[in-house]
């Protein structure tokens, strides 16, 4: 099958108004994150409050990126479900409508065993052939885990599986998962989905999923640039910068991710219920967190 | 405390005789085998050289022999963690008598406490102790009780001494952000991976690690550390995917494999003792092929 590059991919916000989505807005992210410098688009992840949005609204989102992308970059369907059908529903609509490859995390709230994880993973790649990642983040997910016997077996039988985004930073599954998958597969790619590249990338990381470029595009960019060349040392001051972010936004989730969009003048509205909603005393919270960002200096506010 | 930890430290094995008593002529040759093959320090009985299932009094004797044949070549650290936190001071006052360079020690077995515990715990070992002090973290193992950035840097404010930390957690988030608050108050403080880490942790600034397979394989680990610092990423990369290898390999019944696995090199250490197993001649065999495949049997000592 023809190899996906996954690069430098950012996971769009979805905005709300008065708690529907708000699609005029939605175009403005897109445009935005594909004129700082993305690779690609990953829509919609728990970035977007892809919990939070019916099968419906996560299709029309997906359609009107990969409209406004009109081909510039590659926009990734993320098709998480708790159901395996209904994700391979959602794989197949994101191939109609243009989509370039998808992300799949375990199902949510149940605890299959390995067996069902890899049947999970092998229908949903396989009803849409579509190169298909798959997301490990155990700390989101109850704890369940893509181990790598689980990954070995499924490209053992899989022409779709593309690689693992890994979420965990557990070095010794880092480094296992990519030595035994690429000795199996020399295309399989390791994705890091959180802002830690530099070691990442010395594991063997080619590709990076920027929840955080909403905030840091120009950040996210000089990173990757930096550890491509394998630059790691001289990306040190810029690594504390991006492991800031990731802490600060994975303290207060999603939606202090929207407060910080919104001191960054791209207001996306506030977060769907059940996440709180950000106010006073967090806003100033934030906002003198983003303070100690160095490297908030360069980037660009508004749209 | 101008002691700077840095590169590749190896932690001995145990060697017990036929009768699981500890083998002290062996573990001489076992302690002055890592010397001669460049460990840059020592460091004495971590959980590989099964602390756990040796009496005070064993470690002790052990402990002595040890700093004896180190003989100052490299610096050596005792680890002082015991069940009981009073053996730990016990075991810290011997190593201070004994001529040890440093102590080095966990957070407090089984029990939960806050993290407030943890710092008067080591508060007390920094303060009682004149010495220089290696503080060892492995929330896996320790069900989640950990050294958070903000413990370590209260440490730091308060002991002079605390001159590093064993991070078990080889997490990138855990690693890094300890490095972050601790370098700018600290240059030398040293963070050192449990285990031969040495590609995500170096790369972000760690100073080196203590070591798994260097009882195996010391040209191995050394060659990934010197990749490391000289910025060889590519030989590096292909180097730690073998160690990773050898690390799911040995750390299942942490250390019966790796004991096992010495016998396969000319290096037998004798059994493990109970709870964990002893390698059988079946697994023994499934290691002797895992290190042939790795090219191991034809690149590293045989023999002491």
């Amino acid at each position: 099958m023809t190899q996906f590059r996954f690069g430098l991919v950012h996971a769009p916000l979805t905005p709300f108004v008065d708690g529907k989505i708000d699609l005029e807005t939605f175009e403005k992210v897109i445009e935005f994150h594909i004129q700082q410098g993305a690779e690609g688009l990953a829509v919609q992840t728990h970035t977007g409050e892809s919990v939070s949005l019916p099968v419906a609204e996560r299709k029309i989102l997906l359609e009107l990126a990969i409209k406004k992308a009109a081909g510039r970059v590659p926009v990734i369907a993320y098709v998480s479900e708790a159901g395996t059908s209904i994700a391979a529903d959602l794989a197949i609509h994101a191939k109609k409508a243009g989509a370039s490859a998808l992300i799949a995390s375990v199902p949510y709230y149940w605890t299959p065993p390995d067996s069902m994880l890899i049947e999970h993973f092998a229908t949903i790649a396989q009803s849409a052939a579509l190169p298909t990642y798959l997301y490990n983040s155990p700390h989101e997910m109850n704890n369940v885990k893509i181990k790598t016997p689980v990954v070995m077996s499924l490209i053992g039988t899989s022409p779709y599986i593309a690689g693992l985004i890994d979420v965990s930073m557990d070095w010794q599954f880092m480094i296992e998962v990519i030595a035994d998958a690429s000795r199996a597969r020399s295309d399989f790619q390791l994705v890091a989905g959180t802002e830690y590249m530099v070691s990442a990338h010395a594991t063997g990381a080619t590709g990076f999923l920027a929840p955080t470029a909403i905030i840091a595009p120009q950040l996210m960019k000089h990173l990757y640039q930096h550890v491509c060349q394998e630059k790691y040392k001289e990306a040190h001051d810029l690594q504390v910068d991006a492991a800031f972010l990731y802490r600060l936004f994975d303290k207060y989730g999603v939606a202090g991710l929207k407060v910080g969009a919104k001191l960054m003048a791209r207001d996306c509205g506030q977060a769907r219920p059940p996440l709180p909603i950000m106010d006073g005393v967090v806003v100033d919270a934030i906002a003198h967190e983003l303070t100690k960002v160095k490297a908030l200096a360069i980037e660009k506010r508004g749209w | 405390m101008s002691l700077v930890l840095k590169g590749v430290m190896q932690s001995p094995i145990t060697p017990l005789k036929d009768d699981f008593s500890p083998d002290l002529a062996t573990f001489e040759k076992m302690v002055d085998f890592h010397v001669r093959t460049g460990a840059t320090a020592i460091s004495w009985p971590h959980h590989k050289g099964e602390s756990h299932n040796l009496t005070i009094a064993e470690r002790k004797a052990l402990a002595e022999v040890a700093i004896k044949t180190v003989n100052k070549r490299v610096p050596i650290s005792i680890h002082v963690s015991a069940l009981a936190v009073e053996d730990t001071y016990e075991l810290a006052r011997h190593a201070q008598q004994t001529g040890a360079d440093a102590i080095i020690a966990i957070t407090p077995y089984f029990w939960k406490y806050p993290l407030e515990s943890i710092y008067n715990h080591f508060v007390k070992l920094g303060t009682t102790f004149d010495m220089p002090l290696i503080a060892y973290n492995s929330p896996d193992y320790l069900d989640g009780v950990e050294f958070t950035a903000e413990l370590t840097q209260r440490l730091l404010e308060k002991l002079p001494n605390l001159i590093g930390m064993k991070d078990a957690s080889f997490n990138s988030e855990r690693f890094f952000e300890i490095l972050r608050v601790a370098l700018p108050m600290r240059p030398d403080f040293a963070m050192i991976a449990g285990v031969e880490y040495l590609l995500p942790s170096v790369c972000l600034g760690g100073k080196g690690s203590y070591s798994s397979a260097g009882a195996i394989c010391p040209n191995l680990v050394n060659n990934l550390f010197a990749a490391c610092e000289s910025g060889n990423w590519a030989l590096a990369r292909e180097l730690q995917y073998k160690l990773s290898q050898l690390w799911h390999l040995f750390r299942d019944q942490y250390p019966s494999s790796l004991k096992g696995g010495m016998q396969i090199m000319g290096r037998n250490v004798g059994p493990t003792r109970a709870p964990l197993p002893t390698a059988s001649p079946e697994r023994i065999k499934h290691i002797e092929n895992t290190l042939a495949a790795l090219g191991i049997l034809d690149s590293e000592p045989h023999g002491w």
